[in-house]
This record gives C-alpha cells, structure tokens and sequence, in this order.
C-alpha cells in the first residue's frame, strides 16, 4: 500500500490508512515515504510547535538552536525583549547561520557571504555595504530570516509556520485549562534545569506521539519492572494484581490528552491508607513539583474548578498533539522524602524511520536550590536517556517501525477498540472529553482523529 | 548566566597533583581496574561491578553542546544522561538483576568496552588518584548488522581500600550532542 500524494485523492487514500469505523490503523503509517512527507507539511509546518522554555534565554541575544520537523530554527531574544524564532538557513545560499546549539549574539552573521541578521530576524547587510551585495530586486525589509509565529505559554515557548491558523489558544482548546495547572499555576513558574538531552530512536514518531495520549496500560506490563522493584510505591506482590494507578481519569481535546490520578490512589501508594478529605489531602500532599511553601501561590492563581481538579485527581502524565510527551509525576528524592520529576519531551521526525527525542527538565522557580538539584536526579533517574522507566519506551519503538518494513507486517492494524466511553464524573469540569475509570484506548484514538483531520485539511 | 552554560567542571583538573608514571606498581593496579570492570559490564555480572562503587559515589554524564570555540570550556551542562549516586545506581542495578521485566536489556545488548589512553594523578588525598580514561563503547542488539558506537573521555576518582580500588567518582565526557543509542539502559 502506497500513498497517493494528489490532493483530491488525499481523504480517499488517508481511509486507506485510518480504518475510522473499526477504530483501526494501518501499521504501513510507520513506513511510508510519501506519507512522512506529507506529514511534514500537514503536521510539523502546521501544528504549534513546543520548542524550549523562556528560561533557556533570559538575556537579550541569547538563543538556542532547535528543529522544527526537519527545519532548524532560531530561538533568540531580541533587543525588544520578546522571543522570535527564525527559519536557521540563510536567504543568500541556504547556509546555515547558526552553527552552535547555544550563545549569546546581537548579530548573527552567516559565515558564508557575511550576510548579518538581528535576532528577531532582520537583515541588517551584507559586508561591503557601498557594493549593496544583496542586490536591488529585494529590499532589506524582504531579506529577513523566515519568521515562524510565536507564542508563550506558562514560559513553553511555541512556534508554527501556520500565520493564518488558529491562535495557540484555540490550538489547545478546553485542554488549556488543565494544562494551565502543570504550567502556568505559580508566581514565578516553571525553569529548565538545563539544557536538554537529545538522542536518536531508530523508530518512527507516531510511535512514541500516539503513546502520549495516555497509553496507561503499557505500564503493568513494559514498565514491570520498575512496579517489581518497588519503586512505583505500593506493595510489590500486589502491585500487578490491584493495578490502581491505572484507575484514573483521562482528558481528550484536539487530540491533547492528559491522565489525571485518583489523588486519594497517589496518597494511599505514598504513605498508605488515610481517611483525609480533597482539601485536606491537597494541603497535605500537593501535586507534583508543588512544595508547602508554593500552596499558597497554587491556590490564589487556579480556579475553584481547578483546585477541585487538582484535590480529586491532578493531571499527571499525557501528551500535547502532534509531538509533546507530559510527565509531571512524583518521584523519591535522594534525601529521603517525595518530591517530583518535571519532564518534557519533545518528539522530532528524521525521516520515516528515526526522531529525536529531546528531553527537558523543570522545576518551579521558587523550589529552594538543593531541591532544584535532587529533582533533576530523580527525572533523570526516572525519565530520558537513562530512566529506569522510559528506556524500556525507547527499545520498543524501533521493533514497531522494524514490523512496518515487512510487506505482511505493515499490512497489520494497530487497534484502538478497548473502549471507556466519555463519562464525566459529577462535579468534575464542563471542559474537554471525560473518561473515568481503567485507562482505555478513548484518548489514544483521538490522537489519531486529530492527525487525521490535520492530513486532510484543504491547505 | 544562562541555564545553557555548565558551572561545573567535569574534569576537575585543579584536583590533579603529581603525574603517576606509566608502568609503575599503582598505574598498572589502576590499569588492572579498569579493565576489570569492563570485562565485568561486558560479560553482564552487574552485580560484581556494582561492589567496587563507592558509597559516596558520584556518576555522571553531562549532556554536550556545540559551541563556538571562544566557549570551548562551557560545552557540557548541568543536565545530564546519567545523575547518580549510590543508592539510585543500586537501584538500578536491582533492576536490572533481580527483574525478569527489565526489557530494554532483555534481550541483552552485546556490549565491549575498549578502555585506553590511560593517565594518573595523585591527589591531596592519600590513596585517593584522579585517572582519566578513554572509552569506546560498541554495542549491538537483536537483528542489528551494525553498531551503536560511543566515545567518551572518563575523569575518575578512584580510592584503595583494603578490598581493592573502588570508584568514587566518574564524570562521563561524551562526544556526542545527539546520541546514536536509544538509552543508557548499559553502565559507561
């Protein structure tokens, strides 16, 4: 099964793909050259873009150097104080004009001819200004780095290539509002803890984007033995059996997805049974990354609806469409008492059958230092290159792009029939799909309605 | 200071003091270590590996940044691949060790660690040498025809007891930005 590109043929040959009554998908969608193409236009030059954090370049000048899909971007701090992200090609001869990942420069200039760039973008001149080596034909204002549009949210830095499409608010939907209590939910918010972890997975990036959208159920089993260890919380030989972080409610908008865990579950795995109610328990145990000391901030800046939320049932883990890995989790710290791991990732294609996997890690800003410091140990610990939990993720992938190679294998479906059902619990906001109960396949094929409703949107 | 640049330095050059000469009795028991313990994590006793780490142990691999030369000594993080000490590098041993769940290794990746470029330095403490090391790691897994290949300058802290060296401290430089390997579900 190929691709047929022609755009009138594009829904007719995506329904070969997506089996959207039986809730099925082709395992060819991992393979197919033709189809990553275009996912490269319909997707990463499309979609918002997560792509670093605002506390990567407080000063003016400074700038990292990211991808968007395939592109390489941009991300500076101009002298107006604002984040811009530029297309990293220069407009003379496609040379690159950054070539460190990071720094701080006023001017970029490209290497090649001299051409120079401000760090929002604009063209200030090639050398030997009397010459006017850009030539007469395009104005200065014309010769600009590519300008993708930016937004900020909770200090995330996104971008997109889309300039006529929906704000990153409309983006994100009812499902900013539950974002709003990971990443924008203090005075000071969030900060890296450094700059981020970049590998390669020989896999395609639908295998670890539609895993995002709450793939609950892999833990028992993948993730066994991080539950045999203990270190889960909970009682080792029960653990499998009772299963009661998989009990939870899932959130589905625009193909975002979040888990939210039973609070009174998270509190029973940390310190055992207890008989507290939701007020009490926030105040005894706030959600991950929240210490005592930042209740109070937590508290004025969310909602009633939120904090109900953040008592009955905190997000946790989950995703951002089409590429954003969420896990806000608690974790041991070295010292003995629980903290969290503040973990982003951010899944960028390589082509069909490799991404790149970029990892950040946070913490609240006004978190004391030495516990800045434990936190980055525990996500490291648990999450990225080395976690004890997600290394299992990262040799999983490749063996599912491995399957779509074979001409039978890619024949195969991946299924998304274990059905919930929205149901929202009483009390529980008016915002977003609502799934309560054993993590099941709703969010994961929203996932894929989005993707699919993005491929074949009429450009 | 940006978030980007490292405060650390990984290399510890200022706690080097005397040159230990190559083929004398302490480099050739340096020597003896390190390929000890590669030939431990080759052949997979984990847990033998896991007995000559200290308890004060220190293991970290900072991630790399390409920089311009002028910021030549600011190419390494605060973040890393690896951020441990004892008890967490214990727990991962565990895992790996007393699980039949820990897929990431299971199958095994076929690993060989090739150690060379060896140097020694005494140290203001007695018994205590920093030794730094060159590693080039190879690893194949399942159907794989190739490698996953890696490069690293190691700086270690190695400290006599009366039950041989043992390791204190290893900051593990690696070349690579991106990495070519999935994980460090393997010791380096």
């Amino acid at each position: 099964m190929h691709f047929n590109a022609r755009p009138e043929y594009m829904k007719e040959a995506l329904s070969q793909f997506i089996d959207i009554e039986n809730r099925e998908v082709s395992v060819a969608v991992l393979h197919d050259e033709q189809l990553y193409e275009l996912e490269l236009e319909h997707i990463f030059a499309k979609a918002w873009l997560m792509i670093g954090h605002d506390t990567e370049i407080p000063n003016v000048g400074d700038y990292v150097v990211r991808l968007m899909g395939e592109d390489q971007v941009i991300v500076a701090r101009a002298a107006d104080g604002q984040v811009h992200v530029s297309l990293n090609v220069c407009p003379h001869r496609a040379m690159h004009v950054c070539l460190a990942d990071s720094g701080n420069a006023r001017v970029h200039k490209c290497i090649y001819h001299g051409w120079a760039f401000r760090p929002d973008g604009s063209f200030i001149g090639a050398p030997i200004e009397k010459e006017q080596m850009h030539g007469n034909i395009k104005t200065k204002e014309q010769l600009g780095l590519k300008k993708a549009r930016v937004e900020l949210f909770g200090g995330l830095i996104f971008a997109t290539w889309n300039h006529e499409g929906p704000s990153l608010d409309e983006w994100l939907g009812d499902m900013k509002f539950y974002y709003q209590m990971l990443f924008d939910r203090t005075d000071k918010g969030l900060e890296v803890l450094g700059p981020p972890q970049r590998l390669t997975i020989d896999a395609n990036w639908k295998t670890a984007g539609e895993q995002s959208a709450c793939d609950g159920f892999h833990t028992l089993t993948l993730h066994g033995s991080v539950i045999d260890i203990g270190a889960m919380g909970g009682e080792a030989d029960t653990e499998h059996e009772s299963a009661p972080a998989m009990y939870g409610i899932n959130l589905s908008g625009n193909g975002h997805s979040l888990r939210c865990i039973a609070a009174d579950t998270s509190w029973a795995l940390a310190h055992g049974k207890g008989d507290l109610t939701p007020e009490e328990r926030l105040e005894a145990f706030p959600p991950p990354g929240i210490t005592k000391e930042l209740l109070p901030e937590l508290k004025r800046k969310m909602s009633a609806e939120q904090l109900h939320v953040l008592a009955k049932a905190p997000p946790v883990v989950g995703g951002m469409f089409p590429n954003m890995n969420i896990l806000f989790i608690y974790s041991p710290l070295r010292d003995g008492t629980l903290g969290a791991a503040l973990v982003l990732h951010s899944i960028m294609p390589k082509g069909p059958h490799h991404f790149e996997w970029t990892t950040y890690y946070f913490a609240e800003k006004g978190t004391p230092e030495n516990v800045k410091v434990m936190m980055r140990a525990a996500a490291t610990h648990g999450t990225g290159t080395s976690g004890i939990i997600e290394q299992d993720d990262s040799d999983t992938w490749p063996h599912m792009t491995e399957s779509a190679k074979g001409v039978i294998g890619r024949t195969e479906t991946l299924k998304y029939q274990a059905i919930l059902g929205e149901n929202r619990p009483a009390g529980w906001p008016d915002k977003a799909k609502v799934y309560e109960g054993f993590g099941k396949d709703d969010a994961q094929w929203e996932w894929w309605l989005a993707y699919h409703r993005l491929m074949t949107a009429s450009a | 200071m940006s978030v980007t640049i490292a405060t650390i330095n990984y290399t510890r050059e200022y706690q080097r003091r005397g040159e230990v000469p190559y083929g004398s009795p302490v480099y050739n028991s340096i020597m003896d270590f390190l390929i000890r313990e590669a030939r431990l994590l080759d052949h997979r006793d984990i847990k033998s590996w896991g007995e000559l780490l200290a308890e004060d142990l220190e293991y970290k691999a900072p991630v790399r940044i390409t920089r311009r030369v002028q910021q030549f000594d600011q190419e390494f993080g605060t973040m890393g691949h690896f951020d441990d000490d004892y008890n967490s590098m214990m727990v991962r041993i565990t895992r790996l060790t007393t699980t039949t769940n820990a897929w990431s290794e299971d199958p095994a990746s076929r690993v060989r660690r090739f150690v060379s470029n060896v140097t020694v330095w005494e140290t203001d403490v007695p018994d205590e040498y920093e030794v730094s090391s060159y590693l080039l790691l190879t690893r194949n897994r399942a159907e794989a025809n190739n490698y996953k290949q890696l490069s690293a300058e190691r700086n270690d802290r190695l400290r006599m007891t009366k039950s041989g060296f043992k390791l204190a401290r290893r900051s593990i430089l690696l070349d690579q930005v991106v990495l070519g390997m999935p994980n460090f579900a393997i010791f380096l």
